[in-house]
């Protein structure tokens, strides 16, 4: 009973820790970075929140499939299968936080006054120390947005994931998967239960995102 | 350093894009004490400033700091801005608001030192009159107290060039004259060559060894400090003819 819940922690943790970094690297470099090819990265961020999430696991089962460049790569070096496991799921659920991510956590990072960031290189500091000791302790309160807004998004993905990952009890039957199964059974005691968690973690997300939020932030003055 | 003047500065900066792009191209040098940039605002003086500090890419030209080039478009050279040691104290004093006043001050040296801040700092905070202040929040300062904290940051650095954009501008009559003269002794003490911008001719021959105007349009020149004056009578507040 309690194994999909873990189960959909686990995938969302393991989601998070990979797109997080990847996510708040991107939303540094589109708040601070003028470069040719801008337009293009903030559409590619964008366009897994605007495909279906079926066109969205298709292709991840495209690439990262054992037929696929990447998975056959992934298979044969590490040994690593994302069909039908786990981390296959965490995969998914990374690929559909990180629009989410990008786009909360890059306003806050360009609220931050760019000449902080100018003063801080001329007093010595390399441009990566400068986002730790200057850009991350003043953008923090976006960024925990960004990545608590994430972690939902990972927590709640159907539809890649059951592609990517299939719905095996026992294996990768995150809590969304097993709502949709659960009812197709009739059990709607069980998909209501999981109903409820999902429901109170979307809630709960929500009231400490709007905490966070820039409303309340007298952050950077 | 064999002669060498302390700052040689033959640039071409282009800033903005297309219709709004403008192009600033500047010649000086500096033996040694203060070069001030003045001119009216628009007229490129603060992309000048930034450009020696490595802060934005010149077109084409050359910086020399005591004979050392920090940027060399003909040879590929270009410094960056983290390895130049020059201080900046930009116009708003861009204050760490995350740090208190200790914080800021020891915001550039070694983790061991921003720890437990060594008798060079405690002389620093001394000289600079922040030593009450070294706990106190950076948003519940003065704009007197704002500069002298961002003067002090950039001074513990130990730079081997300061800029200075508009740093008395913002103040009232009285705080302009004491950060004038904490400003002047800091330098004279040592030996620290400066660059300072103003759009204030009284200003400018106050602390000015060279003159540069900046106009919009034109490259901007060196001028003789008689024609500085000439734009306006000598300083009546602070003595310096």
């Amino acid at each position: 009973m309690s194994f999909p819940i873990l189960l959909s922690l686990r995938v969302a943790s393991l989601a998070l820790l990979f797109v997080g970094p990847i996510g708040l690297a991107v939303a540094l470099l589109q708040a601070r970075c003028r470069y040719r090819l801008r337009g293009l990265v903030d559409a590619l961020v964008l366009l897994p929140l605007v495909l279906p999430p079926s066109v969205v696991g298709y292709c991840l089962v495209v690439v990262f499939g054992r037929r696929g460049l990447v998975g056959r790569m992934l298979e044969e070096g590490l040994g690593l299968r994302l069909v039908f496991s786990p981390a296959g799921a965490a995969l998914a659920s990374a690929v559909v936080a990180l629009p989410i991510l990008v786009k909360t956590a890059q306003p806050s990072i360009e609220a931050v006054p760019a000449a902080l960031e100018d003063v801080a290189r001329t007093l010595g500091l390399r441009p990566w120390e400068v986002v730790f000791r200057v850009t991350l302790p003043l953008a923090w309160r976006g960024v925990l947005a960004a990545l608590v807004l994430g972690f939902a998004r990972a927590i709640g993905e159907f539809g890649a994931t059951l592609m990517l990952a299939g719905n095996i009890p026992g294996r990768t039957n995150t809590m969304p998967v097993e709502i949709f199964s659960a009812f197709q059974e009739g059990d709607d005691a069980r998909a209501g239960l999981y109903v409820v968690v999902l429901s109170v973690i979307s809630i709960v997300v929500v009231l400490v995102a709007g905490l966070l939020g820039p409303r309340e932030g007298r952050s950077a003055a | 350093m064999s002669g060498a003047p302390a700052l040689e500065v033959d640039l071409e900066v282009t800033v903005g894009r297309g219709a709004a792009a403008f192009s600033v191209a500047s010649r000086f040098s500096l033996p040694s004490g203060v070069l001030v940039l003045f001119g009216s605002s628009g007229a490129g003086k603060t992309v000048t400033l930034r450009a020696i500090a490595g802060l934005l890419r010149p077109t084409r030209g050359s910086v020399r700091l005591a004979g050392e080039a920090l940027f060399d478009w003909m040879r590929g050279v270009d410094v960056p801005a983290e390895r130049r040691r020059i201080g900046y104290v930009p116009q708003d004093q861009a204050l760490f608001p995350h740090l208190d006043v200790l914080g800021n001050v020891v915001f550039g040296l070694p983790r061991a030192e921003r720890k437990k801040p060594g008798a060079a700092t405690l002389a620093l905070l001394d000289e600079l009159g922040l030593t009450a202040l070294r706990d106190a929040r950076v948003g519940s300062l003065s704009g007197g107290e704002r500069q002298r904290v961002a003067l002090a940051r950039a001074l513990a650095a130990e730079p081997r060039l300061l800029l200075l954009d508009e740093p008395l501008s913002a103040l009232d009559r009285p705080s302009r004259l004491a950060i004038g003269r904490s400003l002047r002794e800091a330098l004279a003490r040592r030996s620290l060559p400066a660059v300072l911008v103003t759009h204030d001719a009284e200003e400018a021959a106050a602390f000015g060894d060279v003159f540069v105007r900046f106009e919009r349009g034109k490259p901007a020149r060196e001028l003789p400090r008689e024609v500085v004056l000439g734009e306006k009578g000598p300083c009546p507040h602070c003595g310096k003819p």
